[in-house]
């Protein structure tokens, strides 16, 4: 590398030392640590770990389950979504990817209160069944469930799971497709043994980054999730506003996004096994 | 030597001198020490096959690459530490690097703008020079609503208004269908004419190389091994390897002891030199099916294959030693294949190399 | 039977760009209604809850800071990471693959850990919360995309361009500015919109780092967890439109589909 060069990747180089690994590094030393009398003590304890594992272990479990149910169902539609806009709508794809584009990068509150509206008991959906006299009573079983959470989740997900897979299934040339189809493949094998394995990385980081985001989140369960629904990130955003345990909250992070890492490992052996061969 | 009367200049200073110019990119050779002198009006080729090192040497010549040793000389001038931007010397890239967000008029007026050529002036040889190379029609489009043609062109155009000393051309004709390249050949020769310019251009075809330049480089695993006119090349091949990259040659393998060349195939003939082993290049159209009286050498072999070419049919020969000699004759011989035949050569058309 | 399977993935496609939209479509909408509930019937139109707004300092206030912090960082970034992704192409490529995945790791978190991650450092560095707290907490997350964005572009980027340049009589640094820079000017405009979306529209970071006062996702927050305020369909409406806009702009400009 030249002089030039490593000048120019400073800055950005800078920004992520200092303002990423820097205090990721700083919590993982917190979460050794111990709070005494509203202040923090340092210390070299497995205790916040323990009790991570012994008082928090319901939602910790829980979160990895509706993680999981959430990026399974979210890689799913957006696979199905990927592959629509790549072969089968022609023309129209462009505009397909455009509409997933133009709710990425924004909207993530907004959607959340959206779902909120809609799904309440006073809300949209509610207030368009009784209209339609489809129902007496507005239903309750809409919201404040773990259903309300995926179905919020899973939509404002999916963009960011269709963008990978498409990237990936924008690789996969015609030609060898053809190919298949010349050397005697039915459609189904073609797109067992040729598109399926050529994407196979996109849909890995679309799963990976939907359950670590899904898992990760606090703000959905406590909005539509109700308070029977509450997630890891939820106790752990506790520990910070309310609670003012930092060490516990730093543990509690670090073993969420261990058991991220373990639960997205495991599915990807699980698929490896599953592939046919 | 003979090839130095042909030269236009006679024997005055090069303009282009390089003396033990190398460079290395970490472990990899790809310039060995180097001397090369270029002389003013020259039409100089680089030949060789990709990886060469012929590209680095371009530009080293340009400025784009810094030497790890040696030194480049413009008209007298050390220009090895000089940056492109201060060197007598413009280029025609390698997919021409036109500016896409200029017009064709832009791209042309750009160095001069910055060299603060009044606007007037630059304005008149900026509609001389598209003139010249015959694009003045192009004027306001932008690169890419250009054909590949007309982008060589504008490319060519962009360096040649800076009326450079040195005219660099890195593949100029590559990336053009076979028949425009034809077409931008007689088109570079017609400008180099014009203008009486020196260029020097890097090629792997021999036929553009031949078709274009008056001295020839001929460069192998970054040496040049050998330099001299198009004809030389052609007919005094000095190694092996300049003979079977320029046109199409036979080589067989023989041992010389005492002054005399003994073939692999049969024949013998006196020639003084180092004892060792040597090998005999001889052109396809040297070579005579059934041969005269006249032809010195002669071997026996069977014929393996004939094909009607247009202007001359090709044999292949197999000798009984397991060698093969391929015949270009313009008149069918009438032989059948699988016949045995002669095939024999005069001695002055052959090349004795030393080694295999 | 080809037609009919066709036909069924087409409606699939329709079904998933309508659920997509569905939901931002009815915030925009009720946001125009007169509806003190966020529901059916619609009474009638009116731009009601807008003005309601509009006359409310904390809005403006909160609308200020949005777009002090969003477009501080998405200076900042598009600087900063253009940068990066300019001398990365100039790398071999399997270097800049790895430095990539490494500058993108924080986009692979949850922000909800970026955040407490920032609290904590800040406030044990003694470096007081604000709104420049906030705009080093977003650099984390924006640079990564302006960095792929750039980067994307310079895939394929005519070197010979810039290298012509320098032949023809242009320093370093004249020749970046007549000819690199404009060549990738518009990525670096998208890119630099792309940030100012993400920034506009994060809540959990900011939350985290911005100490006292609001952006508008944090007076939206407020909003909701004290009373529903038929206005937050109205400020919905307007993060909606400047996070859709810009992304709409930057897909325009950088050409960048993923």
């Amino acid at each position: 590398m030249r002089p030039r060069q490593a000048a120019m990747l400073a800055p950005a180089a800078a920004v992520f030392a200092v303002l990423f690994v820097a205090p990721f590094a700083f919590l993982f030393v917190v979460s050794f640590w111990r709070v005494k009398t509203f202040k923090l003590r340092p210390d070299f304890t497995f205790d916040n770990y323990a009790d991570t594992f012994t008082k928090y272990l319901e939602p910790l479990v829980f979160t990895m389950a509706i993680g999981f149910a959430i990026a399974t169902l979210t890689t799913a539609l957006a696979f199905a979504f990927a592959y629509v806009i790549r072969f089968k709508a022609g023309r129209h794809g462009n505009a397909l990817l455009v509409v997933t584009l133009v709710t990425l990068f924004g909207g993530y509150l907004v959607k959340i209160y959206a779902w909120k509206t809609i799904l309440g008991t006073e809300g949209i959906l509610n207030s368009a069944l009784l209209a339609l006299g489809l129902v007496r009573e507005p239903l309750t079983i809409f919201i404040y469930n773990p259903g309300a959470v995926v179905v919020t989740l899973t939509h404002f997900l999916l963009p960011l799971a269709v963008l990978p897979i498409y990237g990936s299934l924008r690789g996969v040339r015609d030609i060898t497709l053809e190919a298949a189809r010349d050397l005697g493949a039915r459609p189904a094998r073609v797109f067992l043994d040729v598109v399926l394995p050529q994407c196979l990385p996109g849909v890995t980081a679309a799963f990976a980054f939907c359950f670590l985001i899904a898992a990760g989140d606090y703000v959905t369960p406590r909005y539509v999730g109700g308070p029977y629904t509450s997630m890891i990130g939820n106790f752990i955003e506790g520990q910070f506003s309310l609670k003012f345990d930092w060490p516990s909250g730093a543990a509690m992070a670090f073993t969420m996004l261990g058991a991220c890492l373990a639960c997205v490992a495991v599915s990807r052996a699980l698929l490896g096994l599953a592939r046919p061969r | 030597m003979a090839a130095d009367a042909k030269r236009p200049d006679g024997g005055r200073t090069p303009l282009v001198q390089l003396r033990g110019l190398t460079k290395s990119f970490g472990p990899v050779v790809a310039v060995r020490p180097l001397d090369l002198d270029i002389y003013a009006g020259d039409f100089f080729a680089l030949l060789g096959p990709s990886g060469c090192g012929k590209t680095t040497l371009l530009r080293m010549i340009g400025g784009f690459t810094e030497p790890s040793g040696g030194t480049i000389a413009i008209d007298g001038v050390d220009v090895t530490r000089l940056g492109p931007e201060k060197r007598p010397t413009n280029m025609v890239f390698q997919g021409y690097g036109l500016f896409p967000h200029m017009t064709v008029r832009q791209n042309i007026g750009y160095g001069l703008r910055l060299a603060r050529v009044a606007v007037a002036e630059r304005a008149g040889r900026v509609e001389r020079i598209m003139d010249l190379v015959r694009i003045a029609e192009l004027a306001e489009r932008r690169p890419d609503a250009l054909s590949g043609g007309q982008a060589q062109r504008v490319a060519l155009a962009r360096a040649l208004v800076m009326e450079p000393r040195v005219l660099l051309l890195d593949e100029p004709l590559a990336a053009l269908d076979l028949k425009l390249r034809k077409q931008m050949q007689e088109e570079l020769r017609r400008i180099h004419r014009q203008i009486g310019g020196t260029f020097v251009f890097v090629t792997h075809d021999q036929g553009e190389a031949m078709g274009l330049a008056n001295r020839i480089a001929v460069m192998e695993a970054g040496s040049c091994v050998q330099e001299g006119g198009p004809e030389e090349i052609y007919r005094q091949p000095k190694t092996r390897f300049v003979s079977s990259f320029i046109g199409e040659a036979n080589v067989l393998a023989g041992e010389r002891r005492a002054g005399v060349v003994t073939l692999g195939a049969g024949a013998g003939f006196a020639e003084a030199g180092a004892d060792g082993t040597v090998s005999v290049v001889v052109r396809p159209e040297d070579v005579r099916l059934d041969p005269g009286a006249d032809a010195e050498i002669r071997l026996d072999g069977r014929l393996e294959d004939v094909v009607f070419l247009g202007p001359y049919t090709r044999y292949r020969v197999v000798l009984d030693s397991g060698e093969e000699v391929v015949v270009h004759a313009g008149d069918a011989a009438g032989q059948a294949v699988g016949e045995r035949v002669a095939v024999g050569w005069r001695r002055d058309r052959q090349r004795l190399v030393q080694g295999s | 039977m080809t037609a009919v399977s066709n036909a069924l993935w087409r409606a699939f496609g329709a079904l998933v760009v309508a659920l997509m939209l569905t939901p931002l479509a009815l915030v925009v909408l009720f946001s125009f209604t007169d509806n003190a509930l966020t529901n059916f019937p619609i009474e009638r139109f009116s731009t009601r809850w807008f003005r309601t707004l509009f006359e409310r300092a904390e809005f403006w206030k909160a609308f200020g800071n949005s777009l002090t912090i969003a477009g501080s960082v998405a200076v900042i970034s598009s600087v900063v990471g253009t940068l990066a992704a300019l001398a990365l192409a100039r790398l071999g490529e399997r270097l800049a693959n790895a430095a990539l995945v490494t500058l993108c790791f924080p986009v692979m978190l949850p922000a909800l850990v970026i955040g407490i991650a920032l609290l904590v450092f800040f406030n044990k560095t003694g470096v007081p919360f604000s709104l420049a707290t906030v705009i080093l907490g977003h650099l984390v997350i924006t640079q990564p995309f302006v960095i792929l964005i750039v980067y994307a572009r310079m895939v394929g980027f005519d070197y010979a361009a810039v290298d012509s340049a320098r032949d023809l009589g242009a320093s370093p640094w004249v020749a970046f500015w007549t000819v690199t820079f404009p060549m990738v000017s518009t990525t670096v405009i998208g890119a630099a919109l792309i940030a100012m979306a993400i920034s506009l529209d994060d809540f959990i970071i900011t939350f985290f780092t911005i100490g006292g006062g609001n952006t508008l996702p944090t007076y939206i927050w407020g909003k909701v967890r004290t009373y529903l305020d038929p206005s937050i369909n109205a400020i919905g409406t307007i993060l909606l439109a400047l996070t859709i806009a810009s992304t709409v702009l930057a897909l325009r400009l950088s050409r960048y589909r993923g």
